[in-house]
């Protein structure tokens, strides 16, 4: 019971905190240094890992697709395979995941750092609202950034599986056969279908990790423990809402 | 790092994002973010199969359209095409679902038609071909397969035969060698021993494979068979060029045969030939008489010895009065 409160509570207090944070909208362009920040962090710094990885996701899947599909003769169709799953699946996922790991754990180790050293607490007291000052940029930042880092997973990842269906000897397809069927298969409304779950993926994460680094009562031992939890909860909430998510988009 | 540098990388950053996007978008969908002007024509078949909305429309393999929906019309199905606005179908041609893979989907194919007819026009329905399911052809197959092993047990019964019947064709060609090995070997030792003999040129082949001179003779031999061969040709060739004179009523034998007015007269001459001896067998003119009255006879032979009296008088009275004394004989 007292769990299912415990939950009820988060939910209740991310709520509050979008409410607040959108109706400090209108003050954003006098934050444009704040906001500029936190593209560059959220933004600019992630985009190596980013790109690593999806590159990898995307040789992975090539690999296995090539070693499914060498059995009944289907290998021209590994550039569909990639390009749909990259668009539509892996791309905006994974590229959430790892916000959440770097970018999420970071917001919530600086906010609950913030509280548990009583700097929100002195913002406050100087009329400076939490929500405005240390949220909304984050927001507006994940929301200009998000798109840009799901695209440029999806293309590192389709690149990569062309590397490996060009390379690899039992895949061993050209790469005009594999980006013909990507482009035949894949269609520019399943890249924009993709950043639209990248945009509520990375928006909620940025979100929660704020709510959770501002609730963090205590000492510095809490701020590791916040740091967990926020990294657990985005993690969840990512693949809880990829489901419904897909199912509304679909 | 400053204000300044951070702001040129996120804006570097953001600008290099809204490019791939534009990239992205370029490739994928051809520079076009609505869907170009189209309209839609519709095709019922029995069987619509795995057809689905958004599965492509090709028109001798390339795409002209997509499926816009499929539902049921009475007891037919029926997909609604979307062709493009700049693709005139002519009102003559069929479209067939086709599949375009053992494990992809299906399309509709669209004939070109007859060139100069007028294009089906917005909502008309066009003539539909039903395809061969991809499931009846397997079936098909399962039946084929079926019949080829009833065939090969057939084959295996008939090689392997039942065992109480005394086996098929292979046990018993396998009894049969058996049995006859004695046989089969002095037939061998027989045929060793004939070749051998022909290779040291014994009997009449060996001579022939081994002595020259007879292989000589022996082409002389062909030779002038084909000399004979060569001389009856021509033989031949001669009598076919006298038929053909005779056959086209040249020379006597050819008049003889052909000609009818020659026949006609003979059979004149004939009857003519036939008058002349019946009246002559009935003794009738002076041939008939002589032939046939011995008066006539008797008197000849009267006639004859006078002669013959007067010429033995005329050897006493010389010769200068021979034919007076024969003129008086016989008148």
């Amino acid at each position: 019971m007292k769990r299912i409160v415990s939950i009820l509570e988060g939910v209740g207090s991310v709520v509050q905190l979008l409410v607040k944070s959108v109706s400090y909208a209108p003050t954003l362009p006098r934050q444009w240094a704040r906001f500029v920040e936190q593209c560059y962090l959220i933004g600019y710094t992630t985009m190596p890992i980013v790109s690593i990885l999806s590159f990898f996701i995307g040789t992975v899947l090539a690999l296995e697709a090539g070693y499914s599909m060498e059995g009944f003769g289907a290998k021209e169709y590994i550039g569909s395979l990639v390009g749909l799953s990259m668009a539509r699946e892996l791309g905006p996922m994974m590229t959430s995941v790892l916000l959440a790991g770097r970018v999420g754990s970071a917001i919530t180790a600086e906010l609950a750092s913030m509280t548990v050293y009583q700097e929100v607490d002195a913002l406050t007291v100087m009329n400076i609202p939490a929500a405005r000052m240390l949220v909304l940029p984050r927001l507006a930042a994940i929301l200009v950034m998000m798109p840009v880092l799901t695209v440029i997973a999806n293309i590192v990842g389709w690149f990569g599986g062309a590397v490996v269906a060009r390379y690899v000897s039992f895949v061993g397809i050209s790469s005009e056969s594999y980006f013909a069927a990507l482009r035949h298969y894949t269609k520019f409304k399943d890249v924009i279908y993709g950043m639209e779950k990248a945009e509520v993926f990375g928006f909620v994460v940025v979100l929660v990790c704020c709510n959770i680094g501002l609730s963090t009562r205590g000492g510095p031992r809490e701020i590791g423990a916040a740091v967990t939890r926020g990294v657990v909860v985005s993690l969840i909430l990512i693949l809880v809402l990829d489901y419904f998510v897909t199912k509304v988009l679909m | 790092m400053n204000t300044a540098q951070q702001t040129a990388r996120v804006g570097l950053f953001f600008l290099l994002g809204v490019a791939l996007v534009w990239v992205t978008f370029e490739t994928l969908s051809n520079g076009k973010i609505f869907a170009p002007k189209s309209h839609t024509i519709v095709a019922r078949f029995d069987d619509l199969r795995q057809l689905k909305a958004g599965d492509d429309v090709l028109m001798a393999g390339v795409k002209v359209g997509s499926v816009l929906k499929t539902q049921l019309a009475g007891h037919r199905g029926e997909a609604v095409l979307q062709i493009d606005s700049n693709i005139d179908i002519a009102s003559d041609a069929t479209a067939t679902v086709a599949m375009s893979g053992l494990i992809g989907g299906n399309y509709v194919s669209i004939g070109m038609g007859t060139a100069g007819l007028p294009p089906l026009m917005d909502g008309a329905e066009i003539r539909t071909v039903e395809s061969p399911d991809l499931n009846t052809i397997m079936a098909q197959l399962g039946g084929l397969g079926k019949e080829l092993q009833s065939s090969l047990g057939s084959f295996s019964s008939a090689f392997n035969g039942d065992p109480k019947t005394g086996g098929g064709i292979m046990q018993k060609l396998d009894k049969l060698v058996t049995e006859n090995t004695a046989r089969i070997n002095a037939t061998m030792e027989n045929l060793q021993q004939i070749t051998d003999k022909i290779n040291r040129g014994d009997g009449t082949i060996g001579r022939l494979l081994n002595d020259p001179k007879l292989h000589d003779e022996l082409l002389a031999t062909v030779d002038e068979i084909k000399s004979a061969a060569s001389q009856a040709k021509e033989l031949v060739a001669n009598a076919q060029a006298v038929i053909a004179q005779v056959k086209s009523g040249q020379g006597a034998l050819g008049t003889l045969v052909y000609d009818k007015k020659a026949a006609d007269d003979i059979k004149a001459s004939i009857a003519d030939l036939r008058t002349v001896s019946d009246k002559i067998a009935r003794g009738e003119g002076t041939l008939g008489k002589l032939i046939s009255d011995d008066a006539l006879y008797n008197s000849a032979q009267i006639t004859l010895k006078k002669a013959d009296r007067a010429l033995d008088g005329l050897n006493d009275s010389g010769p200068i009065t021979a034919v007076g004394i024969v003129a008086n004989a016989l008148f």
